[in-house]
């Protein structure tokens, strides 16, 4: 069997195939064929959806944040429909018929009661069609018409003086009205309603307005009795992660920032700010940032509310998951580095991880740089081909600034008479900016054998600094 | 066509080093990577650095040529194509990276972590799966967190180095592998304190020449 139901009156290929026509026309029933037909398949479909009563503005709003699990394309119908442009989506919920199973069954749960569902390539037919109280799915721009044609002209909801003078002239059903002529009929009923019929058949675009969500999240909750402990205020914030998680994955976003605050008694309130270094929607994962940066807290006094905070909301992708595990055959870098950086961060404050890199110039304090963390997204990279240059030698080993060394017998010491090895190397530069220097540095072993550099000031006094440690 | 390409053009070489295949004759197998030190390699177990797990290097002093011993194998993890972090957590002094630059290591590969709690940080840094190697700084860890960090090293498949001071030597460790360190002329003399199926030995080696510092 066709997984598609095919409801009586609706006329479809099979219908419109007559005898006579070549086999190779015909679509067989028992092929298992896509629901949609790929061939004739039109750009567009679209999910009326029409309630059984009006419903407040507030009510179809939120249904319609709903639906965007199904589709980016949703728009309002107010008072009692919903329009959802289900193209894209049909193979992720297996075709029509899962799709309304889902849509429906979202539906029940949140208005308790079940909506008339009708799919169409033009949302004003899919509309029309659900008002008519007929779930119908029509794939194909030419079975339109005919799908059309019993549906009573109310469906499309015109002035009433309008309905009154085609009911008078004996025009009821839609098809009627599409079987008069064009000219007369915008003549004698408007411009306007000749334009709503071509957009209903396809004959001319239908732009809608894309209804679009509420882009920040903003959850506050007050608390029964005031909480002390971290895992008791964790468990507070579960319902409001909870519904930031269902908020995020209706948007198909991430955040970057996440604020959490906690009221006191008479403190002002504890703002807990975590950064994230990818956007992240997995709400586990930010319950235990979250729990990580809490146990990091001091409160003032016991909290008695919570709010969740977000900022600007990213577009989010969700991961992959590879085969290979990261470091074996090329499993590079994923949502395990960034995770590590949020870990580290919440845990040791935002200047934990830094990155090195190295900068121009010949003063060894600054011929080097932090920087923020290596890049999370270059999973692949060109590695650097060239040999590096050699320079001279380098200890791998810096001190945060020169330590001066006591001189005995004109030689420098450090935990013993230091051992001046090979001949200086002499930096002076740095004129232009105040931070001139001017040293001679040495290598240097001490009586243990681990090699230092020092350098000798050129300036009087001459003093000897241990400036670096070999390695 | 090669052997090694099935008709599909898979690469079936790497699907027969996957750990979760189990084949009769690899079992003993240890993944290794080579040091750089010829003299070194032919007495580590397998031929080289074990690829993942705990390596505790064990020096009298800071600074006795430790690290040098470690840059080749660094610049070869960070430079390879599907490189993973290096990261250096809580380092006794800023690593200085002209130098490190000058040894071959890929720096867009290195991050430094600091931090009041080094041993924590360096058991996320193991078991976190980012990291090709992770070196750290520790005074007196207890037997039980240098288990988790071995642990953590095998789940995180990363090469965790643990530098100790060498009076360490007497304690009992998990570590794969630990060596003890002391500078010797114009190049360093390793005591091969512990390692799987590898004789315990002394070995001097020579930096190679031109070797930074030892001009």
């Amino acid at each position: 069997m066709a997984l598609l139901p095919i409801p009586a009156g609706t006329r479809t290929r099979e219908a419109q195939s007559r005898p006579g026509t070549p086999a190779a026309h015909v679509v067989p029933l028992r092929v298992l064929a896509p629901p949609y037909l790929p061939d004739a398949a039109p750009r567009e479909l679209w999910a009326g959806m029409h309630l059984a009563a009006p419903v407040p503005a507030e009510a179809l709003q939120r249904l319609a944040l709903r639906a965007g699990r199904y589709t980016p394309r949703v728009s309002l119908e107010p008072p009692d429909g919903l329009l959802l442009e289900v193209k894209g989506s049909l193979h992720l919920f297996a075709g029509v018929t899962g799709l309304r199973l889902a849509v429906t069954d979202e539906c029940r749960r949140l208005l308790g009661t079940a909506p008339v569902l009708a799919f169409a390539p033009t949302p004003r037919a899919a509309l029309a069609l659900a008002r008519g109280g007929r779930p119908h799915t029509v794939l194909d721009m030419s079975a339109l018409t005919g799908g059309l044609a019993p549906l009573p002209l109310a469906t499309l909801r015109w002035p009433e003086d309008i309905l009154e003078r085609l009911a008078r002239s004996g025009v009821r059903t839609i098809g009627a009205a599409l079987r008069l002529p064009r000219g007369g009929f915008a003549r004698r009923f408007g411009a306007a309603q000749l334009a709503a019929l071509d957009a209903l058949t396809g004959r001319a675009p239908d732009l809608r307005d894309v209804f679009r969500a509420r882009l920040r999240f903003r959850r506050r909750r007050e608390l029964l009795c005031e909480l002390e402990h971290t895992c008791a205020i964790l468990a507070a914030l579960a319902p409001l992660l909870a519904e930031l998680g269902t908020f995020l994955r209706t948007r198909q976003c991430g955040v970057l920032e996440l604020e959490c605050r906690l009221g006191h008694r008479h403190s002002p309130p504890t703002r807990c700010l975590m950064r994230l270094a990818a956007p992240a929607a997995d709400v586990h994962r930010l319950a235990e940032l979250l729990g990580e940066r809490l146990a990091a807290l001091t409160l003032p006094e016991p909290v008695r509310d919570c709010e969740l905070r977000t900022d600007a909301l990213m577009p989010h992708r969700p991961d992959c998951l590879h085969l290979w595990q990261p470091g074996e055959h090329g499993g590079g870098l994923s949502s395990e580095a960034s995770g590590l950086i949020e870990r580290l961060r919440a845990r040791l404050g935002e200047e934990a991880i830094h990155g090195l890199a190295v900068r121009e110039g010949h003063r060894p304090e600054k011929a080097w740089g932090k920087t923020a963390p290596p890049a999370v997204a270059g999973c692949s990279r060109t590695p650097p081909d060239h040999e590096p240059a050699r320079l001279h030698h380098r200890p791998l080993w810096l001190l945060p600034a020169p330590q001066p060394l006591p001189v005995a017998d004109g030689r420098p010491r450090h935990r013993g008479p230091l051992l001046l090895i090979g001949e200086p190397e002499r930096i002076e530069t740095g004129w232009w900016d105040g931070e001139e220097i001017a040293r001679d540095y040495y290598t240097a072993a001490d009586s243990h054998g681990v090699l230092l550099w020092v350098f000798r000031e050129r300036e009087a006094p001459h003093g000897w600094y241990l400036h670096g440690v070999f390695g | 066509m090669s052997p090694e390409f099935n008709r599909r053009g898979c690469d079936s070489s790497a699907l027969k080093e996957h750990p979760a295949i189990w084949r009769g004759r690899s079992a003993a197998r240890l993944e290794v990577l080579p040091s750089g030190f010829t003299a070194l390699d032919e007495r580590l177990p397998g031929g080289g650095w074990p690829r993942s797990g705990l390596i505790e290097i064990l020096s009298a002093r800071f600074g006795s040529g430790e690290l040098y011993l470690l840059l080749p194998v660094l610049a070869a993890l960070t430079r390879a194509a599907a490189a993973r972090w290096c990261v250096w957590v809580a380092p006794p002094l800023m690593p200085f990276a002209p130098a490190l630059a000058a040894a071959g290591i890929a720096l867009d590969r290195v991050a430094v972590v600091g931090g009041a709690r080094p041993l924590w940080a360096f058991e996320q840094v193991l078991g976190s799966g980012a990291c090709d190697a992770a070196l750290a700084w520790a005074r007196q860890p207890k037997p039980r967190e240098l288990r988790r960090l071995q642990l953590a090293a095998e789940r995180g498949r990363t090469m965790g180095v643990l530098f100790r001071p060498r009076s360490a030597a007497r304690e009992a460790s998990p570590a794969v592998l630990r060596l003890g360190l002391a500078p010797h002329a114009a190049g360093v003399r390793v005591t091969l304190l512990k390692g799987r199926g590898a004789d315990r030995g002394t070995i001097e080696l020579t930096w190679p020449e031109g070797a930074p510092g030892r001009g």
